[in-house]
């Protein structure tokens, strides 16, 4: 038998025995319970909703004290919260399980504040959803906590220890020098380690949000990314990994001034630049109804809502949303993920980001346009852009200039400036339609392709005479290629679809009137 | 007989949309998993095409007025009932080929014995029945449960004004047809959630349809889950891209309309789509829900904490998951 089955059923034979092994708390909110454990042992301790202190010491007694609260709407609420809330004793001398037993409660909401006596070499696992805090203290054995939100303090711990934690507040308190391995993980926590000036380690921090501070001399400290490694008090020692994506980081030797800490994000000690730097930028939010002048912007995370630049705008951000009314010369944004909202570009456009929808209401000048996934819309373009998406669909509202647009999967949409005869269109999508919407006047020479599995299904819509349009099958697909001159000739048009239809469309539309920038 | 053998049989009538919803369904499940009977299908339905190429015979008043005297008496429909299914096969072969027959001999005759008399000076007699009908229906009067797969083709969506509570859904089907209502009515709702679930029989693209329901059901207060889970199918199943960064960022701005299978579509798409636009709106769609007090499930909380530790992940995307996981209060 596998053990994982073995597990299993030892767990469904035990989860009875664990309800009418379940202690209550009536009549009053207290247990006071003492367990014996081995040296070595582990206590497992899983409270979802409460404090929980650990506190290490000699012996090999447990003493475990649990106080409930129970906040009810009502009497009949408040019974049934405190016939339900309870605690379950697990294990035996080798492991100890503490597990409050709470079911689903209705206008109810319990807690229970846990104060662990335990022998200071056990090894310590804690689970939680919500903590006031979470306290370890004088254990050498080893600690995980696995929490979702609280304070989470280890106090003198010097075995390794494992702490992952979304939000709250992580401290870690060395009294003496480490000695083992200690890894934080969090995503939206402040770290804070205290270690005496004489600690030598390997310290490893990540943050894309905050900063990471320290007030020790770091040896060799080098940015991977945004992964710092140095060293403390030169080579050797334990790792001390702080990781948190939105939170900062703190180290500080123990007598020193955290004012005096250094950033190592904007003093990186000894790096070479690297076009990633970006993300160890400070983060901001700007909110401006207009700027005078250029304005160059770096930020690692940022939401930017700008009216009117009056100048050039050349932005670069890891991740956030950027909104600019009007960019009065040239404009280039560059965002690792995010979506974009442009406004009116006198100067040329040049936008990129690695996720996210952009759009453009007009690019006088054109430029060049890119998504590595999402929606980009031009409504309006004044000279040639190329546009690129990643996956999503490409729509130019109306275009007075050369349009080069592909996608790898989405329609793509072109409506051409009625004032203009002819214009030079490059559209291709590997799995989408291709519209292409042009006056009844458009001259142009047309190079139009279909390769499609289903002919039935995907066709060709031409408005215009004078196309001779071929059908060939090239194994188990067809291509229909319509080729020829409409309105006498022009610019090229060549249009390309996979799996979907091609529209030439022969319309009456309304040219589209730009306002004057405001100078 | 071999299953082939049945459904080439079967493609006649699947042609006409005569076979009843059983047998359709199985009908296009076979030809959709047998090659060979795609390929005889493939070639049907183009050769029924080239049909509607021929020349029209202009049948004479008098016989077309008999002919049709006689077929209105068997074909009378309860008035507030509209299937979505043709006639059967065999009464619209016969209907043709009567009409054919009928009308090429008539023809014929006519040209025989008087060769200088056009039809068209006898308007007097042309009846009002036409053969390219179009109908208006009130969404109330037709059945929420769509039979089968009927065929509609050259979809519309017509939405007269924001405070005009009435939209419309047009199609062709063996007429064509528009279904008016409110965005609430049930029938309004499977018709729509149809038009989304089934992009083959869409034209012209699931794109526009999926933009048109954001923009008439964002204005609604309470719309139906039904909507979403549709929705929530497109996102899961479409092959294109761009209609799936359009179906999560509608579902985004239907928070109220979410069940637990539009959000675990959510979760999904956050999880395994590979455009990193769609896992983007999937993320914003979880963070708003997040942010509205939404109780999250394991499942997604634990993707949000993988999504924002996740270091090859788009950073917009751990950013935004980390944003949610900041609103939530454990319960």
């Amino acid at each position: 038998m596998k053990p994982t089955i073995r597990i299993l059923i030892a767990v469904a034979a035990l989860f009875p025995a664990t309800h009418l092994l379940a202690t209550t708390f009536q009549p009053n909110n207290r247990i006071v319970r003492q367990l014996t454990i081995e040296p070595g042992g582990s206590v497992w301790i899983d409270n979802p909703f409460g404090s929980i202190d650990v506190i290490g010491g000699e012996g090999t007694v447990i003493s475990v004290t649990a106080d409930r609260s129970i906040v009810a709407s009502d009497a009949v609420a408040l019974k049934e919260a405190a016939d339900a809330v309870a605690i379950a004793f697990d294990g035996d001398s080798k492991v100890r399980l503490i597990r409050t037993v709470m079911p689903a409660l209705r206008n109810a909401h319990a807690t229970i504040d846990y104060t662990i006596r335990v022998p200071k070499n056990v090894a310590v696992k804690i689970g939680s959803k919500s903590a006031d805090h979470i306290r370890v203290s004088h254990i050498t054995g080893s600690v995980t906590v696995n929490g979702f939100a609280g304070t989470v303090i280890m106090e003198d711990v010097s075995g390794a220890s494992a702490l992952n934690v979304v939000n709250g507040r992580v401290i870690y308190d060395y009294q003496q020098n480490p000695i083992a391995k200690a890894d934080v993980q969090a995503v939206n926590a402040d770290i804070d380690v205290y270690v005496p000036a004489s600690a030598k380690f390997e310290w490893l921090a990540d943050t894309i949000n905050g900063d990471i501070l320290t007030t020790f001399p770091i040896h060799g400290g080098r940015f991977a990314g945004t992964i710092f490694r140095g060293q403390v008090n030169g080579p050797g020692g334990p790792t001390i990994n702080t990781a948190t994506m939105m939170g900062r980081v703190l180290l500080l030797a123990k007598g020193s001034n955290p004012g005096q800490a250094s950033s190592m994000r904007l003093n990186p000690p000894q790096h070479r630049p690297t076009p990633g730097d970006v993300m160890l930028a400070p983060a901001v939010k700007v909110q401006l109804p207009f700027h005078n002048g250029d304005w160059p912007f770096v930020a690692s995370i940022a939401d930017i809502a700008i009216g009117e630049i009056r100048g050039n705008a050349h932005i670069r951000i890891g991740a956030g949303e950027v909104e600019l009314g009007a960019v009065f010369g040239q404009c280039t944004v560059t965002l690792m993920g995010g979506p974009l909202n442009l406004g009116d570009i006198t100067g040329l456009l040049s936008a990129h980001t690695g996720a996210g929808d952009i759009l453009v209401r007009a690019a006088r000048m054109g430029g060049e346009v890119s998504t590595d996934g999402g929606l980009l819309r031009v409504l309006y373009t004044g000279g040639p852009m190329t546009l690129r998406s990643g996956g999503g669909d490409i729509i130019v509202g109306q275009t007075s200039g050369a349009i080069d647009a592909q996608t790898t999967s989405g329609d793509i949409t072109i409506t051409g400036d009625p004032r203009q005869r002819t214009l030079k269109v490059g559209a291709r999508t590997t799995q989408g339609n291709v519209n292409l919407i042009v006056s009844p006047r458009f001259g142009a020479d047309i190079d139009a392709t279909i390769v499609t599995s289903d002919p039935d299904v995907n066709e060709m819509h031409i408005d215009f005479t004078g196309l001779t349009v071929r059908r060939e099958q090239a194994g188990a697909k067809t291509r229909i290629h319509a080729t020829g001159k409409i309105n006498g000739g022009g610019e090229r048009v060549e249009l390309y679809a996979a799996e979907g239809d091609i529209h030439i469309s022969a319309q009456a539309i309304a040219p589209v009137r730009l306002a004057n920038p405001r100078r | 007989m071999s299953e082939c053998g049945v459904m080439s049989e079967n493609m006649p009538m699947l042609l006409t949309e005569s076979l009843d919803p059983v047998q359709r369904e199985r009908t296009h499940q076979h030809i959709e998993s047998c090659a060979a009977c795609a390929s005889e299908w493939s070639a049907m339905k183009e050769t029924w095409q080239i049909l509607e190429t021929l020349p029209t015979v202009e049948v004479p008043a008098r016989v077309k007025k008999r002919f049709l005297a006689e077929i209105s008496a068997a074909s009378a429909v309860p008035a507030n009932v509209v299937p979505f299914r043709r006639r059967s096969a065999a009464r619209w072969l016969a209907e043709a080929a009567a009409v054919v027959i009928v009308g090429g001999s008539a023809f014929y005759a006519g040209h025989r014995t008087t060769p200088n008399v056009d039809p068209r000076s006898t308007p007097a007699e042309i009846t009002s029945y036409s053969i390219a009908e179009s109908r208006v229906l009130p969404a109330a009067s037709i059945s929420p449960t769509i039979e089968g797969r009927p065929d509609i083709q050259n979809v519309q969506f017509t939405d007269a004004s924001p405070s005009n509570p009435q939209i419309g859904v047009s199609f062709d089907i063996t007429s064509h047809v528009t279904v008016t209502g409110k965005p609430a009515d049930k029938s309004m709702v499977r018709l729509l959630r149809y038009v989304l679930e089934n992009e083959d029989k869409m034209s012209p693209s699931r794109s526009r349809a999926i933009d048109w329901v954001r923009a008439t059901y964002s204005r609604v207060d309470n719309p139906d889950p039904e909507i979403t889970e549709a929705l929530a199918n497109v996102l899961r199943n479409d092959e294109h891209q761009g209609v799936r960064i359009k179906a999560a960022d509608t579902l985004q701005s239907m928070q109220s309309a979410m069940t637990d299978g539009t959000r675990d579509a959510l979760v999904e798409a956050l999880k395994n789509d590979p455009n990193p636009a769609v896992r983007v709106k999937a993320v914003e769609a979880l963070a708003k829900l997040a942010r509205s007090g939404a109780v999250l499930d394991p499942d997604m909380l634990d993707t949000l904490r993988k999504k924002a530790a996740q270091g090859d992940e788009n950073v917009y995307v751990r950013v935004k998951a980390a944003e949610a996981l900041s609103s939530i209060q454990p319960r």
